[in-house]
């Protein structure tokens, strides 16, 4: 019985045991693969300081925990219109520079775009991309380079588009040359039209979970999605037989950032460790480990080794998908006649 | 309480006596080997470990994909070696299972005892109570713990998963106790009390040895079910409370997965070494419940 | 309140207190939001409003019911039905605990991974496929993933073990020596079954029936993973009103919806369950 007390009482410890320790563990509350693991070892062997890491898939989900209560988050990684929202929400802690000297190599076309804060009060840029098409070109011998893919009967029943309402509706925006972030009601009944009318007939599912494996396994021949997942899921012999590209229409933007939640534990150890991640060399391996082209980090592409798989220049007919308030009622009702209508 | 033993008369219909004797039973385990419901038995089974199968085959695929490429270990040795955060998220669910299995069975026993030993104002209610959470999806438990915690300010974390976990335990553990008591002829408990014995006595030294077997297998229940969970668990999330199944899933999208693959199997094999180790164990349980 | 009663409350109180702070406070909570207003950007606003409740009958999520409505009705009757026999073999085989460890077995491999191997499984060049293909059954591969049909069968498949394991622990009971009087009575195998066995192993069904519709009616993983554009289910729409849309009260006002209707389903089931058992008894004497 004695022993039966003293096994509860250990873990009945190790339930409460975040709380010990502050000063040497950092809370980071990432995207599901965005941070190397070499980098986090170097950070943590550079400045002992223990890193700990939990996972979102979705912007939706982190804004729902965080709004939900979870605290003691150090650095978050929203998305551009996320950071917006938490901006005006107060949800976060200002941010003092001087701790951040690397701040000198963020690009400052980024900061343009970066409407919601272009000096850098609440938000380090951490990475600027889009999603775009990926193609078997293995299996498909002639197709559109264009969001007009969708369109195609031919690839009817083979493939996937993102699960995400401003994903989706914005590359049909883009397609018929209106803003990523309209709100005109006849721009949007178009974009509508265009999606339930020609695109969706030809896909299987609204995927933006296993969109990458199911396109390596030759299940669908195109998908919209994030190049990094995908050529993850391939060898590199099997390279060449993916074409990535990021249709010339232009399409929707994403510019993730390093910000301070309020409620963070160690915000000594959260400047450390952003001003650590833009350091240049540090930055490249990033680059280098999922090829992603040097947009917010323009010194880092000095020492990149790697070639990323798509060009800055590609992103330049794209757009940051904007915070659209209490607009984003309208993308919802249309996102929900797209995904729950037969 | 007019609990009359009767023996089965085969001319009379009446309702089946609860236990019945090895031998009689032994009469009816039946000869035939291909019958329909065998055959089905068979097959369920194959279907049900057909997945499984399918999983252990790719932790030995030498290459990352659907394809089967060549046999490698590869992905054992990075989740011996290079998956920090894997096992990291599995201590969380380890030790989220076992104490939230264990405060479930023990206020959940308890709870039982008190509900079929003794008539009080309440016990209506609190029958109700815990059964609502045995019908309700995932979801709507989810939801309203994440709504519970955010409007009363309790930080999501390992505490608000624990919390979650034994609260969906319960249930469960009150029928399984609740179950094996109904079997329990509590007229032993007068008897005792005749002869002396405490009220405490009675619970300790008479109640609760028979009930072992049940306290057993609610722990069980309480520990795979608390292991799975993934929907009610991923409301209730917080800082460094990341459990398997979250882990699970954030990989799914982008990731080694035959590295789960593996710790499947590993885990698996844990489990029937376990099972077979303490097989005696496990007959005293089946035999009882 | 004499001793007995004091003690029965004593013992009950601490899992009746923890219920109800941490399950009956939630749901009240749940109840209290849906007749609120949504927040911007999640969470409520202390105003009232029957917006959530209005919200509900669009079209399009009464389109999903009735989708989850049928997709459960099937999945369910397809487990029951497998279930049966197998619950049925299992009580009278000599080696219970071998067909118990079998069933459960699977359940210790995260259900996640389990559903992700069926999607390897039913894919165009995955077993199945490879399998009617290199036995020259088929030329061009089924499309077996990603829609309905593939829902069902893993929603079967992630339910069975629950539906088996309360038939059999309640045919297990089931004194089968009256199966051999009705026979010698004239009955048919088949008979004897339906007429004898089914009625008695009554709350085993209920319970199974129970434990299979309500998780399959809420799911949640399996139409997202393996269903197709049109495949989801009213547990994804819950799910996206919190985490997508930010609406708690319509995702409220639906859990609210769900609670009652399975609170009275079951406590019918029950109650007209009760009700034959009084009768049986009362036939006996």
């Amino acid at each position: 019985m004695k022993k039966v007390s003293l096994l509860l009482t250990l873990l009945f410890l190790f339930l409460f045991s975040g709380c010990t320790k502050e000063e040497k563990v950092l809370h980071l509350y990432n995207w599901t693969y965005y941070t190397p693991e070499n980098i986090i070892e170097q950070f943590e062997e550079l400045y002992g300081i223990k890193v700990v890491i939990d996972y979102f898939a979705s912007n939706e989900d982190m804004f729902a925990k965080l709004k939900g209560g979870a605290k003691g988050y150090d650095v978050v990684f929203p998305s551009q219109d996320y950071v917006e929202i938490m901006i005006n929400e107060k949800m976060l802690l200002p941010l003092d520079k001087e701790k951040i000297p690397n701040l000198k190599y963020i690009s400052p076309i980024v900061l343009e775009k970066a409407t919601y804060d272009t000096d850098m009060s609440w938000s380090v840029p951490y990475y600027m991309g889009a999603a775009g098409i990926a193609v078997n070109r293995k299996k498909v011998a002639s197709y559109s380079r264009d969001w007009s893919l969708f369109s195609d009967k031919r690839l009817d029943h083979r493939m996937s588009m993102l699960d995400d309402m401003r994903e989706v509706i914005g590359d049909a925006l883009a397609y018929l040359g209106y803003s990523v972030n309209s709100t005109d009601p006849k721009e949007l009944e178009a974009a509508l039209n265009l999606i339930n009318k020609e695109w969706k007939p030809n896909l299987v599912k609204f995927d933006a979970e296993g969109f990458a494996k199911s396109f390596a396994s030759g299940e669908f021949l195109a998908v919209q999605g994030y190049a990094e997942a995908i050529y993850e899921e391939l060898d590199e012999n099997r390279w060449d037989e993916v074409d990535f590209f990021l249709p010339k229409s232009g399409g929707p933007m994403y510019l993730d950032s390093m910000v301070i939640p309020k409620g963070a534990n160690n915000i000594e150890a959260a400047h450390l460790f952003i001003n650590f991640i833009h350091t240049p060399e540090i930055y490249a391996q990033f680059l280098d480990r999922f090829h992603f082209p040097a947009s917010v980090n323009t010194e880092a592409g000095k020492y990149m080794k790697s070639t990323p798989f798509y060009r800055v220049e590609e992103l330049e007919g794209y757009e940051l998908k904007m915070n659209l308030g209490a607009d984003l009622a309208l993308y919802n009702s249309l996102w929900e006649s797209i995904r729950y209508n037969d | 309480m007019n609990r009359k033993k009767t023996k089965l008369k085969p001319t009379t219909l009446v309702t089946p006596p609860r236990e019945v004797s090895p031998p009689r039973q032994q009469l009816f385990k039946d000869h035939r080997r291909l019958g329909f419901s065998n055959t089905v038995l068979v097959l369920v089974i194959l279907f049900l470990f057909m997945p499984l199968f399918v999983v252990i085959t790719y932790s030995f695929n030498a290459s990352k994909g659907m394809r089967w490429t060549g046999f490698s270990l590869q992905w054992y040795y990075k989740l011996l070696f290079e998956s920090r955060q894997l096992w990291k998220a599995f201590l969380n669910s380890f030790i989220i299972a076992i104490t939230s299995s264990l405060v479930a069975t023990f206020l959940g026993a308890l709870a039982a005892v008190g509900i079929k030993w003794y008539r009080f104002k309440a016990r209506s209610y609190i029958q109700i109570i815990s059964f609502l959470p045995m019908i309700l999806p995932e979801v709507i438990i989810g939801i309203s713990m994440l709504i519970f915690f955010s409007a009363v300010k309790i930080p999501l974390g390992m505490f608000s998963i624990f919390v979650a976990h034994t609260t969906f335990n319960l249930p469960f553990v009150l029928l399984l106790v609740s179950a094996r008591l109904d079997e329990f002829d509590f007229s032993i408990i007068e008897a005792a009390r005749d002869l002396g014995a405490t009220e405490r006595q009675g619970l300790t030294k008479v109640i609760i040895p028979s009930i072992v077997p049940a306290l057993l297998s609610s722990m069980l229940m309480a520990i795979t079910m608390s292991l799975e969970d993934f929907v009610i668990t991923f409301f209730v999330a917080g800082p460094g409370s990341t459990t398997l199944p979250l882990y699970v899933y954030s990989m799914i999208r982008y990731g080694v997965s035959p590295v789960v693959n593996a710790l499947s199997l590993i885990l698996v094999l844990a489990i029937m070494v376990m099972a077979l180790t303490f097989r005696r164990f496990l007959k005293t349980i089946a035999a009882s419940s | 309140m004499n001793r007995a009663r004091r003690s029965g409350l004593i013992y009950s109180a601490p899992m009746g207190l923890w219920l109800t702070l941490f399950f009956l406070v939630p749901l009240s909570i749940i109840v209290l939001y849906s007749f609120l207003k949504k927040g911007l950007y999640g969470g409520v606003e202390w105003q009232f409003t029957l917006n959530a409740y209005k919200e509900m009958f669009n079209p399009a999520f009464m389109r999903v019911l009735w989708r989850t409505l049928w997709v459960s009705v099937v999945a369910t009757s397809i487990t029951l039905l497998l279930a049966l026999p197998c619950g049925y073999a299992m009580a009278r085989s000599r080696h219970q605990i071998f067909w118990l460890a079998l069933v459960i077995v699977p359940f210790w491999t995260n259900s996640l991974i389990r559903i992700y191997a069926w999607i390897a499984i039913l894919s165009s060049e995955g077993f199945v496929n490879e399998l009617l293909r290199s036995l020259g059954l088929i030329k061009e591969s089924l499309s077996l993933i990603y829609n309905q049909g593939a829902v069902i069968t893993v929603l079967v498949y992630v339910n069975i073990p629950f539906a088996i394991l309360p038939l059999f622990t309640t045919i297990d009971k089931f004194d089968f020596q009256l199966l051999e009087a009705a026979r010698d009575l004239g009955a048919t195998k088949r008979k004897a079954i339906f007429s004898v066995l089914l009625p008695s192993i009554k709350s085993g069904v209920i319970t199974a029936l129970i434990f299979t519709f309500i998780p399959i009616f809420g799911a949640y993983t399996t139409p997202l993973l393996v269903g197709g554009k049109d495949s989801y289910m009213i547990g994804n729409i819950i799910v996206d009103q919190v985490t997508k849309t930010r609406n708690w009260p319509l995702a409220s006002a639906f859990s609210l919806i769900i609670t009652l209707l399975s609170t009275l389903g079951v406590v019918w089931m029950l109650v007209s369950s009760q009700q034959e058992r009084v009768q049986n008894k009362r036939g006996v004497l």
